[in-house]
């Protein structure tokens, strides 16, 4: 798997952003994640790979609890960033996805201007007292989602006009908008052509400088160039989680082994 | 492929023979589906051109009205300043088309009454109006140009044989010999019908007009809009966006549905016990024909809107949410905008049905005989579907081509609110 890597990965710091424990999630009657316990470094890129169904976004979307929206699914266990309990009853969802920004499967800009859609976040958190500084974090935005350049002069076009790949910067561009913490990416080249995913796999690593990046993707390739720490999930159970370089090159269980040698999947 | 057992016909059929054989029956039943599908669209079409066909040869006689200039003398021994607005204009006007008319003896009363029937029996009232605005007419000459009563506009417009039976036609020779000698003086001509648009109701077709029922629709419209827009969303967005989804909204849910399903007679009878019996409101008012139309309007409000709302893709609520909106941003800030021209297409086809509504309207009493516009939406009217049901039941000839007309008059108010609601839908389609 060696040839896979194009990214040194060093781990800036050893300390956890999150850490979940004995995480059990319910759809109805369906168990969907079954105790699952991780420990997610800060300033880094995990990944979480696994074949369809196996549970990865599920998990993804209890870091920023956007599993709350869905009626039947029901989420135990201990979920915390930075030692607060984000499940806890005094936790307002809303707050704690200023701190925790995602990125989904398929680029979702609102249907408005490319200035509109990054400001969005900030505008009603009131992070701007005055337009100057809504320029400047619209700005700051948008050059951290590696897009300003192409965008600077149409602000106001629609965000729905540009082509896919410009579209995910941009929806990268408005959830770092509000300053995360913490970023979840949910499959977010799996619609996006080769050059748009280099685009965005690069993107990705610099964005690790500032953020706890987690990358759910059915790609392991793109796992092994992006990721420093690898969870393997299969049916619903963490099967293995490690050093992206360990879980590549010498994965300890057996299910593991099979998925990245393209047995199972 | 030469060894396949053969059957009767030892012809060996490769897959490309089977589906070369099934192409022709496949292009058959598709024929026969295009040939169905446009002899229904013809059928439709004929039908719609039957319906405007027969309205038109009908209605377009009342876009005009035969109208009689004359020059009036205005007499002050008839008329004086003192005793306006009373006075006898009857008398001067006949005495001005009697002037017209060498052979009619102005001694003669009987002779004079009918002189005096060929015009309008409003004549009179527009001679009157206009002297009192301008007293200093009186004893002076004026040219007035007024309607004619409706035999005589009938006569004008055909509608009337002169080959019938003298004694079985409304207008006997020597009345015909009248008209006959207007027509050659050029008194006579037919003029666009203003009238039918700017009058309210009148016993006599030739004066009645549209305006009553007119400003009654639009009071009852707008009420109806102003009550059931507002309500209809809020309990849409809340059954779609916040309600929890136990039994008892299951319940909500296929309760409104029905209430879209009920016939719009029964809204009516709950209209009359309980607008009219228990709240004591005004009989014949456009507010309460609204307050019925509304209680029809809603469901169809609701159930448009919340399809409009279900229609919004998922992901532009999951960018919000995930971008930490709550669940009132979401809703108001991207979904409902989002949904709007939906909604408004569906209320603009619930409004477009309340206009048509007659049957909850007429046991309202919103079919009375009423000869004034309504200044406000408690004041007696009628409305345009039930004017078309008042005229159509009224004897007069005259009111045969109204009840087209008008029936033309609803017809184009539909087809323009139609025509907003498909503006409307194409201007703000978004595409995702």
């Amino acid at each position: 798997m060696d040839a896979l890597r194009t990214v040194t990965r060093d781990i800036d710091t050893n300390s956890t952003k999150i850490s979940a424990r004995g995480v059990q999630v319910h759809y109805g009657d369906t168990h969907a994640i079954k105790d699952v316990d991780v420990d997610i470094k800060e300033r880094s890129v995990t990944a979480f790979i696994g074949p369809s169904g196996c549970g990865k976004s599920t998990f993804l979307r209890c870091i920023n609890r956007m599993n709350d929206t869905i009626d039947i699914c029901r989420v135990t266990g201990d979920i915390r960033i930075d030692g607060d309990d984000i499940y806890d009853r005094s936790i307002d969802p809303v707050q704690l996805r200023a701190r925790v920004g995602m990125v989904f499967q398929k680029p979702n800009p609102f249907p408005k201007s490319i200035y509109d859609n990054v400001a969005y976040g900030p505008k009603i958190h009131g992070l701007a007292r005055s337009r100057a500084e809504m320029d400047e974090i619209v700005e700051r935005s948008l050059r951290r989602g590696a897009i300003w350049d192409e965008v600077k002069d149409r602000l106001h076009a629609p965000g729905t006009g540009l082509s896919g790949g410009q579209q995910q910067r941009l929806c990268i561009a408005r959830a770092v908008a509000t300053d995360p913490e913490v970023l979840l990416m949910d499959e977010p080249c799996s619609a996006l052509d080769p050059i748009a995913t280099a685009q965005i796999e690069e993107l990705i690593d610099t964005l690790r400088e500032k953020y706890t990046v987690v990358i759910v993707t059915h790609s392991m390739q793109q796992a092994a160039r992006v990721s420093q720490k690898t969870a393997f999930f299969h049916l619903g159970n963490l099967v293995e989680y490690g050093d992206t370089d360990d879980i590549f090159t010498n994965p300890k269980d057996r299910r593991t082994e099979s998925y990245i040698s393209g047995r199972i999947g | 492929m030469t060894d396949i057992p053969s059957g009767s016909g030892a012809v060996a059929r490769t897959t490309m023979d089977k589906v070369h054989g099934s192409l022709a029956r496949r292009h058959r039943k598709q024929l026969i589906l295009q040939i169905f599908g446009i002899t229904a669209i013809s059928l439709a079409f004929l039908m719609l051109f039957i319906l405007l066909a027969s309205l038109i040869t009908t209605g377009h006689k009342a876009f005009t009205q035969t109208e009689i200039t004359l020059e009036v003398f205005i007499d002050p021994e008839e008329i004086s300043v003192e005793r306006l607005p009373r006075g006898n204009f009857t008398n001067v006007l006949a005495a001005a088309v009697a002037a017209d008319l060498p052979s009619v003896d102005q001694q003669d009363r009987a002779e004079m009454r009918v002189v005096g029937g060929i015009l309008s029996n409003g004549a009179q009232f527009q001679l009157r109006d206009r002297v009192v605005e301008e007293p200093e007419l009186i004893g002076q000459t004026i040219t007035i140009s007024v309607p004619v009563s409706d035999p005589y506009d009938q006569l004008h417009k055909d509608l009337l044989d002169r080959e019938t039976p003298e004694n079985l036609r409304r207008l006997d020779d020597t009345q015909i010999a009248y008209y006959d000698r207007l027509v050659e003086n050029g008194a006579i001509a037919a003029s666009l019908n203003t009238g039918l648009l700017t009058n309210a109701d009148s016993r006599f077709p030739e004066l009645a007009g549209l305006k009553g029922a007119i400003m009654g629709s639009f009071w009852a419209l707008l009420t109806c809009f102003l009550i059931s827009f507002p309500l209809g969303i809020g309990a849409a967005i809340y059954l779609e966006e916040f309600a929890p989804k136990n039994k008892l909204s299951d319940f909500i849910e296929v309760n409104i549905n029905n209430l879209a399903a009920v016939p719009s007679v029964v809204f009516g009878l709950l209209a009359l016990s309980v607008f009219i019996g228990l709240f004591g409101l005004p009989r014949s008012a456009p507010f309460v024909g609204g307050l019925t139309l509304a209680l029809m309007t809603m469901p169809t409000i609701i159930i448009a809107t919340r399809a409009a709302l279900k229609a919004v893709p998922p992901s532009i609520r999951e960018a919000a949410l995930g971008l930490g909106a709550s669940k009132q941003q979401v809703v108001f800030g991207h979904v409902v905008p989002l949904a709007m021209p939906g909604i408004l297409t569906g209320t603009i086809i619930g409004l477009a049905q309340a206009l048509g509504e007659t049957a909850p309207l007429l046991l309202i009493g919103m079919n009375a005989f009423i000869t004034s516009a309504p200044a406000t939406p408690f004041d007696s009217a009628t409305a345009l579907p039930t004017q078309i049901f008042i005229w159509a039941d009224s004897p007069e000839r005259g009111f045969v081509s109204r009840t087209s007309a008008a029936i033309l008059v609803l017809l184009t108010f539909l087809i323009m609110m139609n025509a907003i609601a498909i503006y409307l839908r194409s201007k703000f389609e978004r595409k995702w």
